[in-house]
């Protein structure tokens, strides 16, 4: 909880540090978002940005603390995220990509039990956001474009009934117009009170959708600033290097 | 030169023991494609399927439906107890693939020495389901044993067609294996899953060894041609989908019956061995290039 938000955040990382054999790629780190907010981390390659996302999601062994909504949540197993309403979309999508839409779609709500209802308001909800998926269920995954994966993995995610959304560079690989589109959407997403946790590389597509940013870099985080602050390449650049 | 009739009635006969390879084959799918384990203690939960039926057929008296049902419920948990003392662990330790496969081989041996030990090294074999055969056919026989192998199979084969493509949890296994971490992430439990895959797998070995055993014996000893035997049909068949590992075990009890008649007993296990060099060498994939969604 900090001084100025009189509810426990959303998610709060403390310390949270991780390595790879004996290379440190995560230095102990503090990281929030709070309820419905839209946070950007931005970094170049090989700054630590998926290994945060994925020692996150207990993907990886880590040190320090992690508290959802206030309760901690260090020792709690991946899968068991789900049900607490943290999701991440994989960097490269992470799709079943021999199961047809409709099937990575039901997949996603596996947290939701049989509830058939719920699981089919949650496939409305999806194709409405992404009307080509309704078009596309009966295709194999690995047969869409790259850009149709990114809306299935979104999708996919949202399936869940996410409180936090995590994404791992979805314009990774994407054209322009079609990264866009995806990040229009999250933008979207986060109006309706989803919290967002984006991580990038490409800055001001990210910049304009969040209202904080951390910059990491060399498994540092070395800064955290309004999104408004950053004005251009040259800003990121200084905290970067520094 | 065997005559035409001989060699329908060998075929025949393979026929039979190719849908038992082929049951024990999708056995070796349903783990392997789950997490990526060649489990080489499957030929094992076929021969303790026999192994306990026969047991409780003849030292508790039971019916041979309720003694089936029983034995493959108790080798279904034997499978779980492998993956939880055994598999699991090594998972959770992230020891390299090879190591936990040669621990199966390990299981292997440990479960032919409590079987040794416990229910003793001598053959036994108990009667088929339906006495009163063969059925003759002019000169062909036809056991009711081998009616009662194709019809179980088939269910068994369109029983985990629908468990895989028709309910959450197949879905939810059919994911673990093409991508485990996204499953985990979509709240799927890996490693019940894991679990699951073994005491699926244990069940379906399991049902083979009953099915089988009447037409021949089982001894702590046949764990290993089974295995093996099941293991050249799912490479086959690709280590795909159930249909393809049947195919697969089919294939390769009927040329095995046919190398029987032309050439003799001695080369069943040779003609096996090549049929794997030539599908490995030619077909890397199987013959059916992993068609079908994966078990």
């Amino acid at each position: 909880m900090t001084a100025d938000s009189p509810s426990p955040a959303l998610i709060e990382v403390n310390g949270l540090a991780a390595s790879y054999g004996h290379v440190a790629a995560l230095k102990p780190i503090d990281l929030r978002v709070e309820e419905g907010e839209f946070v950007t981390v931005l970094g170049p390659n090989g700054a630590g940005k998926t290994t945060l996302l994925r020692a996150m999601s207990r993907l990886i062994a880590s040190d320090g603390k992690i508290k959802f909504k206030g309760r901690d949540i260090t020792g709690v197993p991946t899968h068991r995220l789900a049900k607490l309403g943290i999701i991440m979309v994989q960097e490269g999508r992470g799709l079943f990509s021999e199961m047809t839409v409709q099937e990575n779609l039901q997949l996603g709500a596996y947290g939701l039990g049989g509830s058939r209802d719920q699981v089919e308001g949650r496939f409305e909800q999806v194709f409405r956001l992404f009307p080509r998926l309704r078009e596309r269920a009966g295709q194999v995954a690995a047969s869409m474009s790259g850009g149709e994966q990114q809306m299935l993995a979104v999708g996919r995610a949202l399936m869940a009934g996410p409180k936090l959304l995590m994404l791992d560079e979805p314009s990774l690989g994407l054209a322009p117009m079609v990264a866009a589109g995806i990040l229009d959407t999250l933008g979207e997403l986060n109006r309706s009170g989803l919290g967002i946790l984006l991580v990038e590389q490409k800055a001001p597509q990210a910049l304009k959708l969040a209202r904080r940013v951390y910059i990491l870099s060399s498994g540092y985080m070395r800064a955290e600033l309004p999104a408004q602050d950053i004005k251009s390449h040259h800003d990121l650049a200084r905290y970067y290097f520094h | 030169m065997p005559n035409g009739f001989e060699l329908l009635q060998s075929l025949i006969n393979g026929l039979g023991v190719g849908l038992v390879y082929g049951l024990i084959a999708i056995g070796f799918c349903v783990i392997y494609n789950a997490s990526g384990i060649v489990n080489f203690a499957q030929g094992v939960f076929v021969m303790l399927g026999g192994m306990f039926a026969h047991t409780l057929l003849t030292r508790l008296g039971l019916p041979m439906l309720a003694a089936a049902v029983i034995s493959i419920v108790l080798v279904a948990m034997v499978g779980v107890l492998v993956q939880v003392l055994v598999i699991n662990p090594m998972w959770q330790r992230k020891a390299p693939l090879f190591a936990i496969i040669l621990a199966t081989l390990a299981v292997q041996l440990l479960i032919e020495q409590i079987v040794i030990l416990t229910l003793g090294d001598q053959p036994r074999t108990y009667p088929e389901f339906t006495l009163g055969g063969p059925l003759k056919l002019g000169p062909i026989a036809i056991g009711y044993q081998l009616f009662w192998i194709l019809g179980c199979g088939a269910v068994m084969v369109v029983a985990l067609q629908l468990f895989f493509n028709r309910t959450r949890v197949g879905r939810a296994l059919r994911a673990c294996s093409q991508n485990r971490e996204a499953a985990a992430l979509l709240g799927i439990p890996v490693a019940s899953m894991l679990m699951l895959s073994f005491a699926l797998s244990a069940a379906l070995g399991a049902a083979a060894g009953i099915l089988i055993t009447p037409t021949q014996y089982t001894a702590y000893s046949v764990d290993g041609p089974f295995g093996i035997n099941g293991f050249i049909a799912a490479i086959i068949g690709g280590f795909g989908s159930a249909p393809a590992a049947l195919v697969g075990g089919t294939l390769l009890g009927v040329v095995q019956a046919g190398a029987i008649v032309f050439f003799g007993a001695g080369y069943k296990n040779v003609v096996a061995l090549t049929i794997l060099l030539i599908v490995l060498l030619f077909f890397p994939n199987g013959l059916f290039g992993g068609w079908g969604k994966r078990v």
